[in-house]
């Protein structure tokens, strides 16, 4: 059997698109020949250091991203919900100890990244479905014990979020995201024959299908039949 | 037979995104039961009346592009290949002329929209193919007389090229497109049951066919089983 095709996902759980991202990567790392390294990363860093702004911020883009991730939520099978404010919960509250939080438990978390995709699951769930915070400790720890952690681990693990270390982690990942293009998340790097190869965003599986020599199935590989 | 879906297009020839847009379209008019209708416009207006910018301003947007357009121009079978100087050809040189000509051979044609296919095609190979002006009226007498209008045709479309008829029905396609919501193009204006649904860019095509209740066949959909 020829080896994995290694894939890097960078994702922010406060970004919905890389929700759907996240869940596709996750359901083909059964059907395709690759191997999966899930990426936390800070969107807010890349924004910044790539010059760019989040699209919703035109007004017709928000109207539009709204509906657009409504029909995809149904498509894809992944329970989105706008927050009741958006711009709070992206821009004024944002991510950074959340995504610091699923960074300590990749680097310490004892379940591999089977744990970090589990916790990373709860928290889009948290800000992406259930309208609630995902910035304070207590939040944080609901997301873990819901994934399944101890209340020791999680005690563990938020205190190891505030650490040097740990920031350090998230920075050099938004680093290592920039460093590859990085604009936005989602963001999927392929590495084939050795080159990166980028893909933004959650509409271009087909594309990275056919430049992997897989195939695409949809949203839901388990159902190929019903939904092609 | 059921009554066909009207699907409007709205597309400017500055934009290598909505020839990939319209190819796919054009080819799906014989595969999907659908009315495909051209709808000229001005991308330039769209952009400033909805308050957007380019993504190629933003640099590491700009150098993705590059990339993503190369992949999609072999995935899609559209020559696509960058002007020389992209900021020049797009943002200063623009295409207000050449919609205004597309627009009046639009008004020009007696039924059907076969002559703004062609005269579109190539007038997006000049720009994005050849690396050729579409902004004088030589260059649109050239994509003209390749897309098959006499001369008499082309003095005619020239003509009313700067008509305040033709400047007028320019101006209103682009409000019409800002009233659907429009930030940019291509935007495919899929009518339902009398309701708008929009897809914005080239990537949405899966999604739209199950909208639509019709099958996503790829890019080249007389090639289907090559392809998927």
């Amino acid at each position: 059997m020829t080896s994995k095709k290694v894939i890097e996902l960078f994702y922010d759980v406060v970004s919905p698109y890389s929700w759907l991202g996240f869940e596709v990567m996750c359901r083909y790392r059964t059907v395709w020949n690759i191997e999966l390294k899930l990426r936390p990363t800070f969107l807010g860093g890349v924004m910044q250091g790539s010059g760019n702004k989040p699209p919703g911020l035109v007004p017709n883009k928000f109207l539009y991203m709204t509906k657009d991730l409504n029909r995809l939520s149904e498509y894809f099978n992944v329970p989105l919900r706008s927050p009741s404010d958006p711009f709070e919960a992206m821009f004024q509250k944002g991510s950074l100890n959340a995504m610091r939080f699923v960074t300590a438990v990749q680097e310490k978390g004892k379940g591999g990244d089977e744990q970090v995709e589990r916790v990373s699951r709860e928290l889009w769930r948290r800000i992406w479905y259930e309208d609630k915070d995902i910035t304070e400790p207590a939040s944080l720890s609901e997301a873990g014990i819901k994934a399944g952690l101890s209340d020791s681990e999680i005690k563990e693990l938020l205190e190891l979020s505030n650490s040097k270390e740990i920031k350090n982690k998230l920075k050099s990942s938004t680093q290592n995201a920039l460093d590859y293009g990085a604009f936005g998340f989602p963001l999927v790097v392929c590495h084939l024959n050795g080159k990166p190869e980028m893909f933004f965003g959650s509409d271009r599986f087909e594309l990275m299908a056919h430049c992997i020599g897989e195939k695409w199935l949809g949203p839901l590989p388990d159902k190929p039949a019903a939904k092609l | 037979m059921s009554s066909r879906k009207v699907i409007e297009l709205f597309f400017d020839v500055v934009s290598p995104y909505s020839w990939l847009a319209f190819e796919v379209m054009c080819r799906y008019r014989k595969v999907w039961n659908i009315e495909l209708r051209l709808r000229p416009t001005f991308l330039g207006g769209v952009m400033q009346g909805s308050g957007n910018k380019p993504p190629g301003l933003v640099p590491n947007k700009f150098l993705y592009m590059g990339k993503d357009l190369n992949r999609l121009s072999e995935y899609f079978n559209v020559p696509l290949k960058p002007p020389a100087d992209v900021p020049e050809a797009m943002f200063k040189k623009g295409s207000l002329n050449a919609m205004r000509f597309v627009t009046a051979v639009q008004e020009m044609e007696k039924s059907g929209d076969e002559r703004v296919e062609r005269v579109s095609r190539e007038l997006w190979r000049r720009i994005w193919y050849e690396d050729r002006d579409i902004t004088e009226p030589l260059s649109l007498s050239e994509a003209a007389m390749k897309a098959g209008l006499s001369d008499s045709e082309i003095k005619k479309a020239l003509e009313l090229c700067n008509s305040q008829e033709v400047k007028e029905k320019l101006k209103s396609a682009t409000e019409e497109a800002l009233d659907y919501g429009a930030f940019g193009f291509p935007l495919v204006v899929c009518h339902l049951n009398g309701k708008p649904e929009l897809f914005f860019g080239s990537d949405r095509f899966e999604l739209l066919a199950h909208c639509i209740g019709e099958k996503w066949l790829g890019p080249l959909p007389d090639k289907s089983t090559a392809k998927l």
